[in-house]
């Protein structure tokens, strides 16, 4: 996959690589089984500390999204979150917050929002499945 | 040893005098090991005198300078055999090949990578057999760079290594720093670079020190830079507003636009220009290189 940073969005290195894994994961860009580069190539195709892509690595291994087979790299896991149900809703929750915000400051009322959220979460569906079938 | 920790370069009060000049007028610094440390300043702030200072090419005025713990002009071979220092200005003796060059700086190390060496070669298409004097600028330096790598030494040090090299050669010689030098045991591989070209580095640095007049005017990890720093653009539907923002400073002001800078206190300004009922408000983070010209050159506060 390829990897697109921007020093302007105020997001450390590492998350942007992170948050940009996990799109690609849920868009089904990547799929499940599929090797991320190794450490050093993309340190040096991004120009980045190689500690900053191995910062990101590891916290995409803590979130349960890849893993590390010693010796071959890491590897986009199948969907399995390592939190409990509880968790999950709790950090679900926070990010829909962000969005409940902008919504109300753009006038988005409730049944436009949900139907919005609806779509959206079929868009992403849709890639995936299109991607699977690829 | 009094002065054992855990930085590989620390300086405290640093000063050096040229006659009545103060080029460096009590700098501090500590860099940690496995750390790809940044150090900006303009031309003439003292950065080059300071890595003299560290690497004993100078003797300090006052002030402690220590690396690895050691103090450099007590125990300069242990210091030196332990890191490798890329200058802006490279120069070899002119009658060796580039082979005889790394045979030369091969016999004073202990250790030395055959295998990158060989590797790096055909990286930059360097041949083995040219005479040192018949090398462009970009081909010293990244034969200088070759020399650094090689012994794989605990810390490189980099003064302004690609000013007045071409973007490709800037590229390779940033990408084998990332590459070839932190290869093997990146906690132990500590980057210390001096530059202006801060753009270039923004990736590869995650904590830097601005100095001007000799003396650090700030320090900071990388990331929390960028989340300190906020970039304000605002368009009115009248004439802008002179003041009633909290501290920001003023970078640009035109009929019923403005552009601010805040410094950690972004959400408090924003609350303050949203007053005046902004047509558009957008805020963006400063990169390394604006955070520097922001600090180093600094226009008038507004309140």
């Amino acid at each position: 996959m390829l990897f697109r940073l921007n020093y302007k969005a105020g997001k450390a290195v590492y998350l942007q690589l992170v948050d940009q894994v996990k799109a690609a994961a849920a868009s089904g860009s990547v799929q499940s089984g599929e090797p991320l580069p190794g450490i050093r190539p993309l340190a040096e195709e991004l120009r980045v500390n190689r500690n900053t892509v191995a910062k990101a690595y590891a916290e995409l291994e803590a979130q349960g999204i890849i893993e590390t087979i010693a010796g071959k790299g890491c590897f986009v896991r199948e969907n399995h979150s390592p939190y409990k149900k509880e968790v999950r809703r709790k950090l679900a929750a926070a990010t829909m917050d962000d969005a409940v915000v902008q919504a109300h400051h753009l006038q988005i009322e409730r049944t436009e929002f949900l139907r919005l959220a609806e779509e959206r979460f079929d868009a992403f569906q849709d890639r995936r499945t299109r991607a699977e079938r690829a | 040893m009094s002065h054992q920790s855990d930085a590989v370069i620390e300086a405290s009060g640093l000063v050096r005098r040229y006659g009545r000049t103060d080029a460096v007028n009590g700098l501090d610094l500590k860099v940690g090991a496995g750390r790809c440390y940044g150090f900006f300043g303009r031309n003439g702030a003292g950065k080059t005198t300071t890595i003299k200072c560290l690497l004993n090419l100078l003797r300090p005025t006052g002030g402690e300078v220590r690396l690895f713990g050691l103090d450099p002009a007590r125990h300069e071979v242990a210091v030196k055999s332990r890191l490798a220092y890329v200058p802006d200005y490279v120069a070899f003796y002119p009658w060796m090949s580039v082979r005889e060059t790394l045979e030369y700086f091969a016999s004073f190390r202990p250790h030395w990578n055959r295998e990158t060496q060989r590797a790096l070669l055909g990286q930059f298409r360097l041949d083995p057999g040219q005479k040192t004097s018949h090398l462009s600028k970009g081909q010293r330096t990244q034969l200088a760079l070759i020399a650094a790598v090689c012994p794989e030494p605990e810390l490189l040090i980099l003064d302004e290594p690609t000013s007045g090299l071409d973007p490709i050669v800037r590229r390779e010689f940033i990408q084998t720093v990332i590459g070839a030098y932190q290869e093997g045991e990146p906690g132990r591989r500590t980057v210390f670079v001096s530059t202006h070209l801060i753009s270039e580095f923004e990736g590869l640095i995650d904590e830097f020190t601005i100095i001007d007049e000799g003396r650090n005017v700030l320090t900071l990890e990388a990331d929390a830079a960028r989340g300190r720093y906020q970039k304000i653009h605002a368009r009115f539907p009248a004439e802008a507003p002179a003041s009633g923002f909290a501290a920001a400073q003023l970078l640009r002001r035109s009929g019923r636009e403005l552009e601010l800078i805040a410094e950690g206190n972004a959400a408090e300004v924003l609350d303050r220009l949203r007053v005046h009922s902004p047509d558009a408000l957008t805020v963006e983070a400063l990169t390394l290189e604006e955070i520097f010209v922001c600090t180093v050159q600094p226009r008038g506060l507004v309140a």
